[in-house]
This record gives C-alpha cells, structure tokens and sequence, in this order.
C-alpha cells in the first residue's frame, strides 16, 4: 500500500505478510575536513553523504568551502574514524590510553590523530604517528599529550583511508578575490534608497 | 604586429560560449538533482560569466563596444558562440555531458593561452585557472561516477553523448585566421586544440562503460562561429537582455 508519505514507503511495511528489513536507499557519510589558510591546521567541519571518496570530495567544496576561505580538504569515509572515550573537566582521554611497551610485530602504518580540546568544537588534526595500529599509534603519543591541557575526545584514522586534494589541484582553492558581487554585502545600495526615499518625500 | 581581426574573432567566440553557457548553466539554479549539484551548477555559471566579461573587456580595449553592450544588444546572427552551448539543457544527463565535453575544451584552450604572445589572453588564462581546474576536476568525477553507475545512468550518459558530440565537434570549427594566429603566437590553433581535447576526453571515457564515438566517422556541426545558430538561441537571448533592455543606461 502507498503512502502519500514518501518516509512511511521508506520502511517498507507491509500489512499482510512478514518481510525482510529493507536497507535505506541512502549514500553512505563521508567526514570532511578543511583547512582555513595554508600552514594552519585542518579542523573537522560536518559530514557530507556520497557513493564514493571523490563525490564526497566534490560535495565537501560545494558544503564547506564558499563561504568561508578554504586552503586545502579532506575527506574520509565515516566507518573508518575510530572514536576514543568522551572525558569531561580536567579529566583528559590520555589517562585511560594504555602504556605499551611490547612492541607488537606487523607492518608499521602511518595514522592521522585528531583532538577534541573544547567539548562542543571541532576536532582538530594533529599530526601522523607511525605505528603497527590505532592503540599502539595512541601509547607512543600518550606522553607528550597526558601533562598538557586536557583532550576530552580522539579521533584516529589510517593515513591510506583519507582522500587529500592532489597536490596538483591546490590551484582550485585560488579563487579570485573580486568576486564580492557574489555576496549580497557587496551591493551598497543604503545611498541610493535614501536618495531615492528623499526625491520620494 | 598581432592582427587584430584574428585577436577579435578569436575572443568572440570564446566570450560568446562563456556567456552562452553561463547562461544555460544558470538556469538549473533550483532545479539541480541535489542540492550540491544545484549550487555547483549555478556558481560555474557565475565563472563563466565572469570570464565571458573579462573576455568582453578585453575587446573593449581592442575598440568594441562596451561589455553590456556587446553581452545585451545584438541578435543572435551576430553571436560566435559554437551551437553546442546554446542547446536547451535537457535532463541532467545531457547538461552534464555538455559540461564535460565543452568545459574540457575550454580548459585546454585556456592552458594554451598561457603562452599567448598577446598578453591580456595570456594574464587571463593565468588568472582563471584554478576555476578551470575545479570545472573538470567536477566534470571529469560525474562522468565516471554515473558513466559506470546503473544500467540507466551509463544508457542516458551514452545517448547524450552520441547526439552532442557532432555539436561538441563544432566548437573547433576552423577559424579563416587560424594560420595567423599560429604565426603570431597568439594562439596555437583550433586543430590542436581538437587532437588534445580528444585526448582528454577520451581518457576519462575509457575509465567508464561509455563508447566515445569514431570521430573521424561524425560530421561536425558548424556553424556557430559565423552567426548561423539553431532555433534556440534567441529566445534565450530574448530572456537574458529582458531587464537590461528595459534600461540600458540604468546604472545598478
């Protein structure tokens, strides 16, 4: 039976016999992250759905970068950001990371760690760290981070599940500077209507 | 010496299919597929007529018209834009392929103007690159992305691009300048321009289930450059100058 709601036709339900649970029709998340001016560091700014890594890439600079200076973005598929424990006040996640010091064996890997330094901001990146994974990448970095101001949260991601802007593309990110007529602000209009209110009266 | 008829005929007809499909890029203002494809659509067509503008200013300083003039006031005979751009959008899926099969051209052309002898070209090409870049970089995903999709999204890209590729063909209608502007300098010809547009084009079909058509097989569809267009473009024109000719000494 249809509904003149396309969200109840979404779930699929039937009233007759039982069915099996239909998967959204709906592009998989894609986290994006930007970088304000080059030198700076990327901050995490929201999420974009997309089929692929490049799509998201292309939604991402229509979303995120027009109306503010962007330098540089990346993409990465939401799965693959693992999350740490959330901590509050002075309490920071380094004091819940292990100290390892069994080097385990395995192939070393590069890993991108963010930090989340105020609850209720964006993540910010922080460097790469080599390591065998993602727990042993957070004990090596564990004592430079555990004395300073706390981190309520940590995200870490492998470098090779990221989507970075060719080095090649960066010119995208030119965009000219006189296109101030894009923007409503741009219209000094105030005189005109005073002129005009003026003749008016 | 540059001769400046050439100059002028060479950037006509690149102004006019800046304009042209500005235009036709704008109207899907509100109508994109999805949302970034709406706002996609509708700021390459600001580029566009951005850079259709400063082509305009440029011949203004070779002695025509002014630009609002030039962009507003003539019929549609006296436009060389390639026929190719002023078509109705269609579907998405035509829009798109003349997105990539036009704005690979034009990226091409403009790489090639960087060595311009004729310095105002060449400081252009510079200046707008990084728009160019992004307007093939979309292109070039989109295709690839649906080009392999569905079993309907690669029948509708492959019918579009059968039927746009004569017109697509007829941007590099040959110029009655074209050994001049190679002997000056100023611009390394519509021939070349075709062989690396081919290129081009070709290598991001062959990452798809696209059959890019034999082109020494297709007749190009010429034209354009002379003024001859299709029944399309002077309602379009008609649209465009609608407010303009209400006023054209209003100052805004």
């Amino acid at each position: 039976m249809e509904s003149l709601d396309p969200r109840v036709n979404r779930l699929n339900l039937s009233l007759t016999e039982l069915t099996s649970k239909a998967p959204l029709d709906q592009l998989g998340t894609y986290e994006v992250f930007s970088q304000l001016r080059e030198g700076k560091p990327y901050f995490h700014v929201g999420p974009v759905h997309a089929p692929n890594c490049e799509m998201a890439f292309l939604f991402a600079k229509e979303q995120f970068s027009r109306r503010q200076t962007c330098a540089g973005l990346f993409v990465v598929e939401t799965r693959n950001i693992q999350v740490s424990i959330f901590t509050e006040g002075e309490d920071t996640v380094y004091n819940y990371i292990d100290d390892q010091s069994e080097i385990k064996n395995g192939n070393v890997q590069s890993f991108e760690l963010f930090h989340l330094k105020k609850r209720g901001k964006q993540h910010e990146h922080i460097g790469t760290i080599e390591a065998p994974d993602a727990e042993v990448a957070l004990s090596l970095v564990k004592s430079e981070f555990i004395n300073d101001k706390p981190v309520y949260n940590i995200w870490i991601v492998k470098t090779s599940d990221i989507e970075f802007n060719q080095e090649e593309d960066k010119i995208i990110w030119d965009t000219l500077p006189d296109k101030k007529f894009r923007d409503a602000i741009a219209y000094k209009a105030a005189d005109k209507i005073k002129e005009f209110k003026e003749r008016q009266s | 010496m540059i001769n400046t008829e050439a100059l002028k005929e060479l950037i006509y007809k690149m102004a006019d299919d800046q304009l042209i499909l500005g235009h036709r890029n704008s109207e899907w203002t509100g109508f994109g597929p999805l949302l970034e494809e709406d706002i996609a659509f509708s700021s390459m067509a600001q580029d566009k007529v951005g850079q259709s503008h400063a082509l305009y200013q440029i011949l203004n300083d070779l002695g025509e018209r002014e630009p609002d003039t030039v962009a507003f006031m003539r019929n549609a005979n006296q436009f060389h834009n390639s026929q190719l751009v002023e078509l109705p959008n269609g579907e998405y899926d035509f829009s798109l392929v003349r997105h990539f099969l036009f704005d690979t051209a034009e990226a091409i052309r403009f790489q090639m103007l960087t060595e311009s002898s004729y310095t105002p070209l060449a400081q252009l090409a510079n200046k707008i690159k990084g728009e160019l870049r992004y307007h093939t970089m979309h292109a070039d995903v989109w295709i690839k992305q649906l080009g392999s999709a569905t079993e309907e999204s690669v029948s509708r890209l492959q019918g579009s691009l059968d039927r746009l590729i004569p017109y697509a063909m007829g941007i590099f209608e040959p110029s009655p300048f074209e050994v001049q502007l190679i002997d000056d300098n100023v611009f390394a010809g519509e021939g070349t321009l075709k062989q690396h547009w081919q290129e081009a084009i070709s290598l991001v079909t062959s990452k798809t289930s696209l059959n890019l058509p034999d082109l020494s097989l297709v007749e190009p569809i010429y034209g354009g450059r002379i003024g001859k267009h299709t029944e399309h473009l002077q309602p379009l024109l008609d649209e465009m100058s609608e407010v303009f000719k209400i006023d054209p000494t209003a100052d805004w």
